[in-house]
């Protein structure tokens, strides 16, 4: 017990000393395990060393409610800024507004303008479930079966799925014949084992995966590896997933990936943040990220 | 030694806190923090009173985090079709207290392990929420006035905490001072001894296994209440946190026994140890590490207490 408490105390006197040193900057997220927003938040944490900023970062798993309570910490702590990475701001508004009433200003990355927010930076996300979505029609010639993995209850991946069904309106000849909203943490293992099951009960009529971002694509390329690799189903997805783009390159079944710039959006977001930091406002509320198409041919790979 | 057989866990608290206060007095020591780590833990707390009252039956229910998530995405479903607060939170407690009653029927009627049939029935009630939510994340139509149960402050306390004090209340004179808690605790200390001197062992856990359900959709309420949004997994985050504190609590006043003292030390634990971390600038990483540390090291302190008997 005494060793655990002077432990718990010289970390304390560390943090309390560094914290001396250098402007606090707390950042936060529900989804560190996610790819993307690890990716996220490593470039930000690399850009606040450089700035000379004390980046600490907090995930709380999911959970909104011990979000909500990790920033009423931060909060209380006065550190110089909120970084909220991959969140709605508006699902935890009271403790953003709090925080900004207080003086620290919140900038969210992968998240969405709301009130208290001074700054977000994203991608259009409408745009890239567009660009998703027409790829793969393209490539099935606007007729075909599709599996949609989808998770609604993230602000940008629901605006991804809202464009994929505006798609659909455009192509009455694309059907949606199995849909699954994915298991965060965790969506490549539950892509795999829901595109085991599809594959067993509708595998033939199966003839593209849309994704809306590209670990559950992951997993449908591991099912379909295991249990049918001869088929002919394309499977695209969206985030520019270092993995996904090596499966692209070595000619399995996901054709494409709608790349996010994760690196240009923390830079973004610490560039903004140097400037409210010193005083400054930031040019817009609202700063988008560009976005790519990545595909076998972008990739200068020929697959038979 | 007695002092620390009968307090260590209290003790422990104690000195979490002091350690905490004395590396960051300013933030973690100053008393809007201390009084806000009260609301951080009210609905932790009010979801682990009610795992205590099934575990003071000798069982566990793992549908309180399914509940919690269901609660909150009734009730802004609710208010999205026109329903008023009163018959908000009646329909949700209502309907809450009758999922309780069917584990509670799966357990004490057909003798279904707890954890068997609480977790089935926790995955149907995800399934229905799911279900009502659509996956998403629920914001719209819900009244200020709703959004006030869960914010603010009454008397210089945050209102959820004393959402806390009024249900800790509650169910602590509930288990200690009516026969029906008195018959709770015969229960879970011998169940067959219980049923052959006239005890109606059935009705009584069915009733525990509801009231359990039933503090867990309060907290999913309130807990919506607070964020002013309900999230389909809102409260997958409880589960495991509840019982780790009702677990800290059987550490404390009783000899292994569930109380809601117990619980509600073992709550505040977990809530400080959070708040603390997070105040300090521990990365998560870390503060996993060193929670896990505490704890344990909390247990141990009482047992280093015992081992002087």
């Amino acid at each position: 017990m005494r060793a655990s408490l002077y432990a718990l105390a010289f970390a304390g006197l560390v943090a309390t000393a560094s914290a001396a040193s250098a402007v606090d900057i707390a950042v936060l997220t529900p989804y560190q395990s996610s790819v993307a927003t690890n990716q996220m938040i490593k470039v930000f944490e690399d850009k606040a060393r450089a700035a000379g900023w004390n980046a600490t970062v907090v995930d709380t798993r999911g959970d909104m409610g011990q979000l909500a309570s990790r920033i009423e910490d931060v909060t209380a702590a006065k550190v110089g800024a909120i970084v909220l990475v991959s969140v709605d701001p508006k699902q935890i508004q009271d403790q953003v507004s709090a925080a900004a009433a207080a003086g620290i200003p919140v900038v969210t990355i992968d998240g969405a303008t709301a009130p208290g927010v001074a700054l977000n930076v994203t991608s259009d996300n409408f745009e890239l479930g567009t660009k998703l979505s027409d790829f793969l029609f393209d490539k099935l010639g606007h007729k075909g079966n599709i599996v949609k993995f989808y998770y609604s209850a993230h602000p940008g991946v629901h605006q991804r799925e809202l464009a994929l069904d505006a798609a659909l309106k455009k192509n009455p000849d694309i059907k949606v014949i199995a849909e699954h909203y994915m298991v965060v943490p965790g969506p490549i293992d539950d892509a795999r084992k829901t595109t085991e099951d599809l594959l067993k009960s509708q595998g033939d009529q199966i003839d593209a995966v849309w994704a809306a971002w590209d670990e559950p694509a992951i997993g449908a390329e591991l099912a379909i590896e295991a249990d049918k690799p001869d088929s002919k189903i394309i499977i695209a997805g969206i985030d520019g997933n270092p993995q996904a783009v090596e499966l692209i390159k070595s000619c399995s079944h996901i054709k494409g990936t709608v790349s996010q710039d994760f690196d240009a959006m923390a830079g973004l977001a610490a560039d903004g943040l140097t400037k409210i930091l010193a005083g400054q406002k930031p040019e817009k509320a609202e700063l988008y990220a560009p976005a790519k198409l990545i595909t076998p041919e972008t990739l200068g790979v020929t697959c038979p | 030694m007695t002092l620390l057989r009968r307090y260590g866990t209290l003790l422990a608290l104690a000195l979490i806190i002091a350690v905490f206060a004395v590396a960051s007095p300013g933030a973690f020591g100053s008393m809007a923090n201390l009084v806000n780590i009260t609301q951080q833990m009210s609905l932790l707390a009010i979801v682990a009173i009610g795992a205590t009252l099934v575990m003071v039956v000798g069982e566990f229910d793992l549908s309180v985090s399914a509940v919690v998530s269901f609660a909150g995405i009734a009730a802004v479903s609710l208010f999205g079709a026109g329903f008023s607060i009163a018959s908000v939170f009646a329909l949700v407690l209502v309907t809450a207290l009758a999922m309780g009653t069917v584990s509670g029927l799966l357990v004490a009627r057909f003798a279904v392990p707890s954890f068997i049939a609480t977790l089935a029935f926790g995955t149907i009630i995800g399934g229905l929420t799911f279900w009502i939510s659509d996956g998403a994340t629920l914001f719209s139509g819900i009244p200020p006035a709703f959004r006030d149960l869960g914010r603010g402050a009454l008397f210089g306390l945050p209102v959820p905490t004393l959402w806390l004090i009024g249900t800790a209340a509650i169910v602590w004179l509930l288990l200690d001072a009516t026969e029906f808690g008195r018959r709770l605790y015969a229960i879970g200390g011998n169940r067959e001894a219980a049923r052959l001197v006239g005890l109606p062992v059935r009705r009584d856990m069915v009733i525990a296994f509801a009231l359990s359900a039933g503090l867990a959709a309060l907290a999913g309420l309130l807990l919506a209440a607070r964020l002013g949004s309900a999230h389909p997994t809102g409260g997958g985050g409880y589960l495991l946190s509840a019982y780790a504190a009702v677990f800290l609590g059987m550490t404390a006043f009783r000899e292994g026994e569930p109380s809601v003292p117990g619980t509600l030390v073992g709550a505040a634990i977990i809530a400080v140890v959070s708040n603390g971390l997070t105040i300090l600038g521990v990365p998560s990483f870390l503060q996993d590490l060193m929670t896990g540390a505490i704890i344990l090291a909390a247990v141990l302190v009482r047992q280093f207490g015992r081992a002087g008997d």
